[in-house]
């Protein structure tokens, strides 16, 4: 006899809610998806529940990358994002490697600095004025620079070259090897998937980044997608991605939905997170960034 | 004695010889630690100065601090703050917990892993993005929401110049972004549960609640109290990025906290000593929340903040 698995009620209830939930939030960014790429005059049509678009048309997408000023903050989100992750890489690694050393004189006294830097965070007027004072203000530099180590991940790190065999080190060491080499050579490739963890997190992060952003980077010239994405999104200031020019002679640009290129300024600064995505869940149900609450 | 010491004081020496590529190898971060944070930090001084552009600032001790608290103003956003901080932990906290037993409640399968996938993304959005997209849903005259109120046979509203929806909405919007995201550590203490023990419970004729409410549970508790507790230390947070993003006029009142307080009056209005007084004296409440609420979950649960 053929046994008919029973669904119970209360996992039907479960798996609805699930649904439920899954929905509230993959819907919203298809539908921003579907109207960024439908076409104009068909876009009305559209409800906020539709998942396909209505027509075709890139023109959306057409206007938003022949305006320079959009163009050059992407190109400034790029900058900040691939130099603040370098920066962030080298100097979290090598704090880390140096803190795991065993006899380390003053390791002790690191650790309760650098946590002490976790906890107390600077002021704001602080931040703004040290920038002023270095010269940094409105220099891409200032936010490439700005949160350089994260001590969380730097923690997270060192628990995972703790693991690394001290035999290992130790031939290395008697080959003559410098601990530059030590690093490169035998920390880094076993501690890859970590080290590129933690790099995908301080990328997500510095993509995301607008309110410092928008604070330090005070001329056109140097602002980032997410500030920029503000200005027209939250502030519907719309002048920032139609250009002041295409308004003042209401063109076929101007009397595109603002809705429209809305979504598709969205969609590009959502596209860098959802190439990651697929990365970081790798390596995150790999079991990494729960080194923090560690069983 | 004597003598001994000056071995040992040697020996580190020599130690430290030893190991002065290591020094400076850690040389890099040290300077942009003290360069970005113990200088800004030290400049917070500012707070018990009167901020002069020419010529050197002037000593004043307390006052800024007695203006500040005498301000009608703050004691508002100091509410505010709370209030947010507490909506946020308290009545968002159960919900990751519920979301990781109901995600336990299917076997591992591509219906797991999409529900996995999809609710954990929200989390990677920047708040400028999740606002666009909470704008649109709410809109009165397109959104989503208010169709369904439509439909219902209710008037449109607009929760997010309402005064009295727009801190919910702070929650919503917060729990929509994290209920994935944060139910991650209770689903991974959840399957580090011995199975044995479902299966003796099973034999025992324990049903699925059963099973919840004297295994899952039980074997939750100590991730939970961890969670709440360090949670609690951020206090003080209540979600600057948020904020920013979710407020207008009509609303300012309600959601304006310490951080957009100290934003506005510090370097929009250029006031920046008592600026930093504000921003000071959040610092210092926030570090005694940090440090005391680290100690003590380290000594219930032994798991600390880091």
């Amino acid at each position: 006899m053929k046994r008919v698995k029973k669904i119970s009620l209360g996992t039907t209830i479960c798996a609805v809610i699930m649904i439920l939930i899954a929905l509230v939030m993959i819907v919203p960014l298809l539908n921003i998806l579907a109207k960024s790429i439908s076409h104009p005059d068909m876009v009305s049509k559209l409800k906020g529940y539709n998942i396909l678009p209505k027509g075709f048309s890139m023109v959306n997408y057409q206007v938003i990358m022949n305006n320079p000023i959009v163009l050059r903050s992407i190109f400034n989100s790029l900058v900040v994002t691939v130099g603040g992750v370098a920066i962030n890489i080298i100097l979290t690694a090598s704090a880390a490697y140096v803190l795991t050393r065993p006899n380390l004189v003053g390791k002790k006294l690191f650790m309760y600095f650098f946590i002490i830097m976790m906890i107390f965070e600077p002021g704001l007027v602080q931040e703004y004025l040290l920038m002023k004072d270095i010269h940094l203000l409105d220099n891409l530099l200032s936010m490439v620079l700005y949160k350089s180590v994260n001590v969380y991940y730097l923690i997270i790190l060192m628990r995972f070259m703790e693991e690394v065999p001290i035999s290992l080190v130790e031939a290395a060491g008697i080959d003559g090897a410098g601990h530059v080499k030590i690093l490169f050579k035998i920390i880094i490739p076993l501690c890859k998937v970590p080290l590129l963890t933690v790099g995908m997190f301080y990328a997500v992060f510095r993509w995301n980044e607008f309110f410092k952003s928008s604070i330090f980077l005070t001329s056109k010239n140097n602002t980032v997608l997410q500030v920029l994405l503000r200005q027209f999104v939250v502030n519907s200031d719309s002048e920032v991605i139609v250009g002041a020019a295409n308004i003042l002679a209401n063109n076929h640009i101007a009397q595109l939905d603002n809705g429209s290129l809305k979504a598709a300024t969205i969609v590009v600064a959502v596209i860098p997170i959802l190439l990651l995505y697929p990365i970081i869940l790798k390596y995150y149900t790999s079991g990494v960034l729960s080194g923090g609450v560690k069983e | 004695m004597a003598n001994g010491q000056s071995k040992t004081v040697r020996s580190t020496l020599k130690r430290i010889k030893r190991d002065r590529t290591l020094y400076l190898i850690l040389l890099p971060t040290l300077i942009y630690f003290v360069i970005f944070h113990v200088i800004p930090i030290m400049g917070m001084k500012l707070a018990f100065y009167d901020y002069r552009i020419m010529g050197d600032s002037i000593f004043i001790g307390f006052k800024n601090f007695q203006k500040l608290f005498s301000t009608p103003n703050f004691t508002r956003i100091l509410e505010n703050t709370l209030i947010i901080s507490a909506m946020k932990i308290f009545l968002f906290f159960p919900l990751p917990v519920i979301f990781a037993l109901m995600l336990n409640e299917f076997k591992p399968g591509p219906f797991r892993k999409t529900i996995q996938v999809i609710s954990y993304l929200p989390h990677f959005l920047s708040w400028v993005v999740i606002a666009g997209i909470w704008f649109e849903f709410l809109s009165p005259s397109s959104g989503v929401f208010n169709m369904i109120l439509n439909s219902l046979g209710f008037d449109s509203v607009d929760l997010l110049t309402s005064k009295g929806a727009i801190r919910w909405i702070l929650l919503a919007s917060e729990s929509w972004r994290s209920i994935g995201w944060d139910s991650i550590v209770f689903f991974s203490a959840i399957m580090g549960i011995d199975t044995t023990l479902y299966e003796a419970a099973k034999i025992d004729g324990a049903g699925r609640l059963q099973i919840i409410g004297y295994i899952i549970i039980p074997a939750l508790l100590p991730t939970m109290i961890t969670v709440l507790i360090l949670n609690i230390g951020f206090f003080m947070n209540a979600g600057l990025d948020q904020i920013l993003n979710f407020t207008n006029i009509a609303v300012n009142s309600k959601i304006d906290i310490i951080d957009t307080y100290v934003y506005r009056i510090g370097l929009q209005n250029s006031q920046y000593s008592f600026a930093t007084a504000a921003n000071l004296f959040k610092g210092v409440v926030g570090t005694v929340l940090i440090v005391s609420t680290h100690l003590f979950s380290k000594k219930l649960t032994g798991k600390g903040a880091w």
